[in-house]
């Protein structure tokens, strides 16, 4: 697939590959032998692993014309999308709520997906677009993270773990990865939290949410956020603006996985079926349905 | 052109992938694990074999079950085993089931720009001897799973699963609760009429069904005893055991 | 893009919409009224393609007059807004469609209820306790879920109506600046200062 003249050509998708992974290549020097079969990232301590791409003029566009769902819903390999995620800063940490619905086109391909990837006992990364570029580069931000810890004696910070991350998937522009992703965690200087995406861009802020049900999300959180909130409510206000969002976009739902993050590491806090938020809410006491909280009240004003 | 022909430039469209139909699904019970898949192989409305296996034993206790292009599919499995082979030869004994899951998904992401146009399900013993069940898309996220169907009947398989499976929609009698993990005779008889049904309503489905079983070490094999076309794969009685069952699904 | 809401409350109803008219991506006037008074008790928020949303709020506007004059009553919100939507349906199985979507607040003064009705330009009719418009239904229908109350005083009514546009004008682009806010109750229409 690969010519002998392609291994040593400076231009081309080969040779821009070669570029990558040079950029990210570690400074240390790890023998296969080490890694036994090198099951697993065994090959993944060079730095970025090894891409094999198809001999096209140009193989972001055969890509496209193969994966993307909204080019041509028709094409056959159907990348999972569709999400809600957000995550908020305030005085007691960090608040990570994200929707558990996977869809090909409008099928449901799963309804228990984990959209918070633990990177390790201080960070999370949020998951939303393709759902194996998320999985598989956060996974590989984590090893780097831990390598950082090994290198240094100190863990990272959340900035630069961000960093790392948004280098690595700007060092892929333009060849279809598609990711949109919050990193938080608890450094030194506090409760941090990065929003980092596919394009390159890295955001530092408080409050952000990211996927095709933000803007609902957005509309109750907003309204709900101040800096003092507290534990509790924090996270019912993450909580309630998940359940927003898969109750009002077609493309999130199923259940919320909620996630605290503290001075001690992140905390899971529960996962919550969102229909069952809907009638009952998450102490079975009071539904966050739009129809089950008016229940009973009417806006006619009959004289009395 | 200008000296008249008709030639124009020409254009040619690299096209690697087709659709080979059937469908796959698993099972996971508490100490054991069901893969089963169809052996329908068909291009459009073609059928191009009978009996093309999607479910492969890859350890003693893994088996893999590939569905979508054919060939992607065999070749990825191929890919697998060698390099489960090589696992065996530097560390003399067989990839941990969490190992190989998260093996795969570096194998498929390694072709995130070439991707291989194959869903795998990966079912077998975990080495705490739980039964698992871990799916994959074609780029390689995975989850581990109580059950998944894949493929052309997916659509039709899976909402069956969840409601016998999982009990989604159903509501257990007052004072009682759904099981957490169903008994091995009720998973194989959901599997097969899961295919036995996908068999009537989708044309991609039929000709024969292919059911894995693996059982974790030390559990009674009495269950299986009353099975027709039932074959032992495991070259020993201690540790875990594998099975597979042949039937024969309808042919038109 | 047009933006507006409307919201039922204890006896009222609330109908905002900006006042930018945009073309291209000039601002040609930022007090354009698109709220319609169409008889003492009914109101109509309207927005969708230039040209076609005047003409049809006047269209209606003079039909539901004519109707006043000739029978001396005014048509009730739900006999209204039956009648826009079977005009709009007409429409669009014509030549040249009306591109235009609605909001309708009505006060039924027979039965002493607020009325609201969500209708788009392919004539689809709903009933509904609030409802919005344009990109601005992104953030709102949400809030609304979460914050809107059928008892709720005006007062209250306009607070969330707030919490709206707020909202709009905290995450939304291309956001407006001002917008026109009329109430319908049992004492007819009136415009609002927020």
């Amino acid at each position: 697939m690969n010519s002998f003249a392609d291994r040593f050509a400076t231009t081309g998708t080969a040779a821009e590959l070669r570029r990558i992974k040079e950029y990210v290549a570690d400074d240390e020097d790890v023998s296969d032998s080490m890694w036994g079969s090198e099951a697993g990232f065994g090959t993944m301590a060079h730095g970025a692993p090894d891409f094999m791409v198809p001999s096209v003029p140009d193989p972001a566009a055969f890509l496209r014309l193969h994966t993307d769902d909204h080019a041509d819903p028709s094409c056959r390999i159907k990348i999972k999308h569709g999400t809600t995620t957000l995550a908020f800063r305030y005085k007691g940490g960090v608040i990570v709520a994200v929707d558990s619905r996977a869809t090909a086109g409008s099928y449901v391909a799963s309804g228990t997906v984990k959209k918070v990837i633990e990177i390790n006992p201080y960070l999370l990364g949020t998951m939303a677009g393709g759902a194996a570029d998320c999985q598989y580069w956060e996974t590989y931000l984590g090893m780097q993270c831990r390598l950082h810890e090994l290198r240094n004696h100190e863990r990272i910070s959340v900035a630069a773990a961000s960093k790392y991350l948004s280098n690595l998937v700007y060092s892929y522009k333009g060849m279809g990865l598609s990711m949109g992703t919050m990193i938080c965690g608890w450094d030194k200087t506090g409760p941090a939290i990065f929003y980092v995406d596919s394009d390159g861009t890295r955001l530092k802020g408080d409050l952000f949410s990211v996927g095709s049900g933000s803007t609902f999300a957005y509309g109750v959180l907003d309204q709900g956020y101040h800096w003092d909130l507290t534990d509790e409510e924090a996270q019912e206000l993450g909580r309630r603006s998940i359940y927003a969002a898969g109750h009002r976009d077609a493309f999130s739902g199923n259940t919320i996985n909620l996630y605290h993050v503290k001075e001690q590491g992140w905390q899971f806090i529960g996962n919550y079926d969102v229909s069952e938020m809907h009638y009952n809410g998450p102490t079975g006491t009071q539904g966050y349905g739009y129809s089950v909280r008016v229940e009973g009240r009417s806006s006619a004003n009959p004289p009395v | 052109m200008p000296d008249g022909s008709y030639e124009r430039p020409q254009q040619r469209q690299f096209n690697p992938y087709s659709e080979n139909g059937g469908t796959i699904l698993a099972i996971a019970g508490a100490d054991f694990s069901v893969i089963a898949g169809d052996t329908r192989q068909s291009e459009g409305y073609s059928i191009q074999t009978r009996y093309a296996p999607k479910v492969f034993r890859l350890t003693e206790r893994a088996v893999l079950a590939v569905n979508g292009f054919a060939a992607d599919g065999n070749m990825f499995v191929k890919k697998v085993k060698q390099r489960l082979e090589w696992y065996r030869h530097a560390h003399a004994k067989d990839m941990p089931l969490r190992a190989i899951a998260r093996l795969i998904q570096t194998m498929l992401y390694a072709q995130r720009f070439f991707p291989y146009y194959v869903y795998n399900i990966l079912g077998g013993i975990e080495e705490d001897g739980t039964g698992a069940v871990y799916s994959f898309d074609p780029v390689g996220s995975y989850e581990r799973e109580a059950c998944r169907a894949a493929g052309a009947a997916q659509s039709l398989v899976q909402p069956f699963l969840d409601n016998q499976i999982y009990f989604k929609n159903q509501t257990p009698a007052p004072g009682a609760s759904h099981p957490t993990h169903l008994p091995l005779p009720d998973v194989l008889s959901i599997v097969i009429d899961s295919f036995t049904s996908a068999t009537e309503r989708h044309i991609e489905v039929g000709d024969g069904l292919e059911i894995y079983v693996v059982l974790a070490k030390g559990r009674s094999t009495q269950e299986l005893a009353s099975i027709g076309g039932l074959q032992e794969l495991s070259t020993r009685a201690e540790g875990d055991r594998m099975f597979v069952i042949r039937r024969d699904l309808k042919k038109d | 893009m047009d933006i507006s809401f409307a919201l039922t409350g204890k006896g009222y109803v609330i109908v905002a919409a900006d006042t930018t008219a945009a073309r291209s991506i000039v601002k040609m006037k930022s007090d354009e009224d698109k709220i319609k008074v169409l008889s003492p008790h009914l109101l109509m928020a309207f927005s969708g393609e230039p040209g076609d949303t005047v003409n049809f709020a006047e269209y209606v506007e003079r039909n539901l007059r004519l109707y006043h004059i000739r029978h001396t009553y005014a048509l009730r919100p739900a006999s209204a807004a039956s009648w826009i939507r079977r005009s709009l349906a007409e429409s669009l199985r014509s030549r040249s469609p009306y591109a235009v979507n609605l909001l309708l607040g009505g006060y039924d003064t027979a039965t002493h209820t607020p009325e609201l009705y969500w209708v788009d330009y392919m004539g689809t009719l709903t009933s509904v306790p609030f409802g919005a418009h344009g990109y601005g239904s992104y953030f709102a229908l949400s809030l609304l879920d979460r914050y809107h109350d059928p008892e709720a005083n005006l007062e209250e009514g306009l607070a969330t109506l707030r919490r709206c546009i707020d909202e709009v004008s905290k995450r939304l682009v291309v956001s407006p600046g001002k917008y026109k806010v009329k109430v319908v109750d049992k004492d007819g229409v009136r415009e609002i200062e927020l």
